[in-house]
């Protein structure tokens, strides 16, 4: 379907979250990144030595450019997930033509800067259809909870 | 068993071949393989999602797409408009305008130096042409003068032989009519001449015969 306004080339730059942290507990980056390609292996388990000097965290991509934000998927103890964005150079970033991971893309929905995105309502009237599926493990809440497995 | 088949691996520029303890990663099921027991009946479930719910579901990305995409359009054009009007951007003017004039007085200094050893050329080159065309000029003088003496010689020697003029035509005619010329004669390689068309070589006697003296 044309339309007056053309079409973004991509830049090769995506606005995505990186994870951080530990196990149990994730921490995400919003950082701004470049993509070099698609990789089909994502857990090696044998030793290479890549072209990098080491083997990073960056999803096999290139590195990262700039951080423009942070999100904590672990409720603190107000029951708040904190969510951390640089509006300004988001704004910069998507006016070169960087591309948008869909978490991010809810993220800054829910925030405002962005309209809301298709999958937090769809997420939504699914979670009021029917509940969440039960997960094993817990939120952490600042204290684990007690191990019940007997065998350890 | 069956023999391991080979994996490629993408973009692994180097493998090491130390010896690794750790499980060898599984990158796909063999080509040749059959398929697994517990697979070979299953069929994969497939989401149902009404009709309605997938319009809506569409509706919803339709929009969001197009917001999105004129959003993406009007954070470029804020940009362009800030990189013109923005604070980087004036410092950014002030600072090639300064550039621009520093340049502009470095050329200045630049030309008049030029300039002044351009006119200590052209002043020698002006004082050789100058010398130059003098010696021509001379030259040509002295060219001409040499021409007009022997055009002078020249005219002498021709007024020197005998012309014949206007008044003197008939005398002329009637002299040439009297005495006519006879070119029937023979040259000797010695130079004695022998006249006539019918003279031989033995009916004369030495002692008569002629002799071009060769002056």
């Amino acid at each position: 379907m044309a339309s007056a306004i053309p079409t973004f080339t991509k830049i090769g730059k995506v606005i995505r979250l990186n994870k951080h942290g530990c196990t149990n507990r994730p921490f995400y980056h919003i950082v701004v990144q470049k993509v070099k390609r698609k990789c089909y292996i994502s857990h090696m388990k044998i030793s290479i030595t890549l072209k990098k000097k080491y083997y990073t965290r960056d999803n096999f991509d290139g590195p990262v450019i700039e951080q423009v934000g942070s999100y904590d998927a672990m409720p603190n103890s107000q029951h708040e997930k904190l969510v951390a964005v640089n509006f300004e150079r988001v704004q910069y970033w998507l006016a070169q033509g960087a591309g948008m991971s869909n978490p991010v893309a809810q993220l800054l929905g829910l925030s405002g800067f962005l309209p809301n995105h298709p999958q937090t309502l769809i997420q939504s009237w699914k979670n009021r259809r029917e509940p969440p599926r039960e997960r094993k493990l817990q939120p952490i809440k600042g204290i684990a909870p007690p191990l019940d497995n007997p065998k350890i | 068993m069956f023999a391991r088949s080979s994996s490629r691996i993408f973009n692994v520029i180097n493998i090491s071949c130390i010896q690794s303890r750790s499980a060898r990663a599984w990158v796909r099921k063999p080509l040749g393989s059959p398929m697994a027991k517990s697979k070979m009946f299953r069929i994969a479930p497939k989401k149902f999602i009404p009709a309605d719910e997938k319009a809506e579901v569409k509706r919803l990305y339709d929009n969001y797409f197009h917001q999105m995409k004129s959003l993406r359009h009007y954070f470029f054009e804020q940009s362009l408009e800030q990189a013109e009007s923005g604070e980087v951007a004036q410092m950014k003017h002030r600072l090639e305008e300064e550039e621009h004039i520093r340049l502009m007085e470095e050329n200045r200094l630049e030309n008049e130096k030029t300039a002044k050893l351009r006119e200590e050329k052209l002043k020698i080159q002006a004082e050789k042409t100058r010398e130059n065309i003098l010696a021509s000029l001379i030259n040509k003088e002295e060219e001409t003068r040499l021409y007009e003496i022997q055009i002078e010689a020249f005219l002498e020697k021709q007024k020197a032989t005998p012309f014949i003029q206007a008044e003197n035509i008939e005398k002329a005619i009637e002299e040439a009519l009297a005495n006519p010329v006879d070119f029937n004669f023979a040259i000797d390689l010695d130079g004695y001449v022998y006249r006539g068309r019918e003279t031989a070589i033995e009916k004369i006697p030495e002692e008569e015969r002629e002799r071009l003296r060769s002056n």
